[in-house]
């Protein structure tokens, strides 16, 4: 076991990271490639720069939005996306696998922040899940992955909650945290292919909604003989 | 601001067909409102051929790209959605009729989709999904509330609208809306009402006494001037039905003495493009670009019709040149911008009912026009009132997207779609509600009558005509007007523009 977290911290990390980075370069270059060509058909360029940018704030802060309905699911979609972010980067001990896996490190946050942001983040993923499963409105939209998603993020908190605080017998502790790295490792290397590529796309999302109603001129015609084409 | 979901039996009376069952089996289509009929064959073929069509030649691939890549489906949407909150269907949620669309999009334009699609042999496009994106995508009002709620950015409407262009190119389309649509651009009258010039120029002038009679100010209605400052263009309902609100943007002018006109070729500012098809869309916004042009006029004015301005605004520019296209403003705009420079003189003690704003969707969603009408209403009406939510945040009135013209979806319009409307007009307690639009207009009064509430729908001007006030020197005494229209002076020339 102890050879399998070894290549579960070492290579296997090393290979999720790189298919996720890799991966999300693609669907951001792909992404703003399309914006671009978009750009360049539209008829009319001019782009409202100042509502793009305001909106796309107060979407980066959403302090705005915590008070509007609906709240709980506001505020712990809020908490849990900063515990997601803050945790795996910027705890001590994932910073010294992150300096031996790619040669970097920073500084660290003080393990007691570190402590109940964890809890929190699994408070409110718990919180997230009952909504989804209970809530009609969510309930109706959810599909298979949104449930996968929660669950599957919740692994690498739990079993790091537990292997870190908790008293455990050495070979328990090596089980969880084998299911800790392996799951962390999961979650890289699927990002790129599912829901999660949001953490890359949804800052451009204010441009892309208003490139969309941009549209090329002159496309009359050019339609009318595409659609007699296929007839 | 919340509503409660709606009882069975007000479900049923909403949700009531008046279509006929031979006409619903003939056209394979079940839905409420009323369909010419088109080519029932091979439906979901003729659907991807044009969704295909219009991907190739339109920007709409890297939306959908955008927000298949993202969508978390988590239902803040829902919140935001006054159809939604009034029936409790999750049908009805913005992300669920998105992911009609998105999902045919996923399976038939995007690798992953079709290996998926063929592996597991599920997801085909079928009539079945035609018909409910058919029902859904005119459930919706378009008012694109829902994408302010996204935090992903998702913009519900653009998906809304995309799905009604598909569906119209292959027959699909409100005939309420067809029928306005081909009297403007193939019609001997080339408007949305077929109305004659000859009656147009009789209604201006019939008004243009009333004005004179009510304001002792000889204010007219200029037509076919050129090199006019403002080319005017109001929804050509206006000519039949707002007289108040012609004659109210006709005193403005009268007091600023700016010049400005009505072209007789082309008069009408709606284009109900916006709400079925871009290359109607395009065809319109091409005719107020011509008529403009045509009488060397220097800018577009477009009167009191929130989809009106915002296609003008928005798609002039796209369709008609790019940055040197004609400049374009809304007539709100254009009063806000003489009260201010201290033209207009508004008496504050004629109006003292109860006045409430309501924001058009299209003008408001964008922060384009909010504040300015407001500022404008407050320096007149002693009595004025907000309702919240509003802005850019505002409700829609329930007859967004066209569905107000769909005569035969009034119950549902009324029932469902205007039912948070209803509840926010009534618990601002107001007299008279002022709605710049005249989609809005006419949903709001049926509304009204249909909900019982006790208030009375005007347009802007409507106000402005009761309170504005004329220097003397405009004023001509009654009897001398009178005079001179017997001899023939009274009454401005088609000629004059000032």
């Amino acid at each position: 076991m102890e050879s399998l977290l070894h290549f579960a911290r070492g290579p296997l990390f090393r290979f999720c990271l790189m298919i996720m980075l890799l991966g999300l370069a693609r669907i951001l270059f792909l992404d703003l490639w399309e914006a671009y060509r978009a750009y360049r058909r539209a008829g009319d360029k001019k782009m409202p720069w100042r509502l793009i940018v305001r909106r796309s704030l107060e979407w980066a802060f959403p302090v705005k939005r915590v008070s509007r309905n609906p709240q709980l699911y506001s505020i712990a979609s809020i908490l849990f996306h900063i515990g997601l972010i803050v945790v795996p980067v910027f705890l001590f001990a994932h910073i010294g696998l992150w300096k031996k896996a790619v040669g970097i490190s920073w500084p660290a946050l003080p393990f007691r922040w570190a402590l109940w942001l964890t809890i929190s983040t699994m408070c409110f993923a718990a919180v997230l899940l009952i909504e989804r499963l209970f809530v009609k409105s969510i309930h109706s939209l959810s599909r298979g992955q949104d449930y996968f998603w929660l669950v599957l993020l919740l692994f690498p908190f739990i079993t790091g909650f537990v292997c870190a605080n908790l008293n455990i017998s050495a070979g328990l502790y090596r089980f969880l945290m084998l299911v800790h790295v392996l799951s962390g490792d999961l979650i890289f290397l699927l990002i790129p292919f599912t829901k999660i590529a949001h953490c890359v796309l949804a800052p451009f999302s204010q441009i892309v909604d208003a490139l969309a109603w941009k549209f090329p001129p002159a496309t009359d015609q050019e339609i009318v003989e595409t659609l007699y084409r296929f007839k | 601001m919340k509503t409660t979901v709606i009882t069975d039996q007000e479900r049923e009376k909403a949700l009531a067909t008046i279509k006929k069952p031979e006409v619903i089996e003939r056209q394979k289509l079940n839905v409420r409102y009323h369909v010419e009929d088109f080519d029932v064959s091979d439906r979901p073929r003729r659907f991807l051929e044009a969704f295909a069509a219009i991907l190739k030649h339109s920007n709409y691939k890297m939306v959908l790209d955008h927000f298949i890549r993202m969508t978390a489906r988590c239902s803040r949407c829902a919140v935001a959605c006054h159809i939604y909150q009034a029936t409790g269907d999750p049908k009805d949620i913005p992300c669920y009729r998105s992911g009609l669309l998105l999902d045919v999009y996923r399976r038939h334009f995007t690798l992953g989709g079709m290996v998926r699609g063929r592996v597991t042999g599920a997801g085909y496009l079928t009539d079945e999904k035609i018909e409910e994106m058919a029902d859904s995508f005119y459930n919706c009002t378009a008012c694109r509330r829902c994408a302010l709620e996204c935090p992903l950015g998702l913009d519900h409407g653009l998906i809304t609208h995309l799905g009604r262009y598909i569906l119209s190119e292959i027959g699909i389309v409100p005939r309420a809306l067809v029928v306005s649509v081909r009297a403007q651009l193939e019609g001997p009258y080339h408007n949305t009402s077929a109305v004659p010039v000859p009656a147009l120029k009789d209604t201006l002038e019939f008004l243009e006494d009333d004005m004179f009679e009510e304001k002792s100010v000889r204010i007219k209605f200029p037509t076919d001037v050129e090199g006019s400052d403002y080319v005017f263009f109001a929804p050509v309902s206006d000519y039949l039905m707002e007289a108040d609100t012609l004659m109210g943007i006709a005193s403005v002018f009268a007091a600023t003495g700016d010049s400005w006109t009505i072209g007789t070729e082309d008069f009408d500012a709606i284009n109900y493009g916006l709400f079925y098809n871009d290359r109607i869309m395009e065809r319109v916004i091409k005719k107020v670009d011509s008529e403009t042009r045509r009488l060397n006029g220097k800018r577009v004015l477009i009167g009191e019709c929130g989809h009106a301005s915002r296609t003008a605004k928005n798609f002039l520019p796209t369709f008609c040149g790019g940055s040197d296209s004609l400049p374009v403003m809304n007539i709100l705009e254009y009063t806000h911008k003489v009260w201010k420079e201290g033209k207009l003189k508004l008496n504050p003690d004629v109006v003292t009912e109860k006045v409430a704003y309501h924001d058009p969707c299209n003008l408001a969603r964008n922060r384009w026009i909010v504040n300015q009408p407001r500022e404008v209403l407050r320096s007149f009406c002693r009595n004025y009132v907000e309702m919240t939510p509003k802005g850019e945040d505002n409700i829609c009135c329930g007859g967004g997207g066209g569905t107000v013209s769909i005569d035969e979806i009034r119950p549902y319009r009324t029932t469902i779609g205007g039912k948070l409307k209803a509840d926010q007009i009534r618990k601002s307690g107001c007299e008279i509600l002022v709605a710049p639009c005249a989609n809005c207009k006419k949903q709001l009064r049926e509304l009204v009558e249909d909900q019982g509430l006790n208030c009375r729908v005007v347009g802007f001007h409507d106000l402005i005509y009761k309170a504005i006030e004329f220097d003397d020197s405009l004023k001509v005494e009654q009897e001398e007007g009178v005079d001179q229209v017997k001899n023939g002076q009274g009454r401005p020339s088609d000629g004059e523009g000032k």
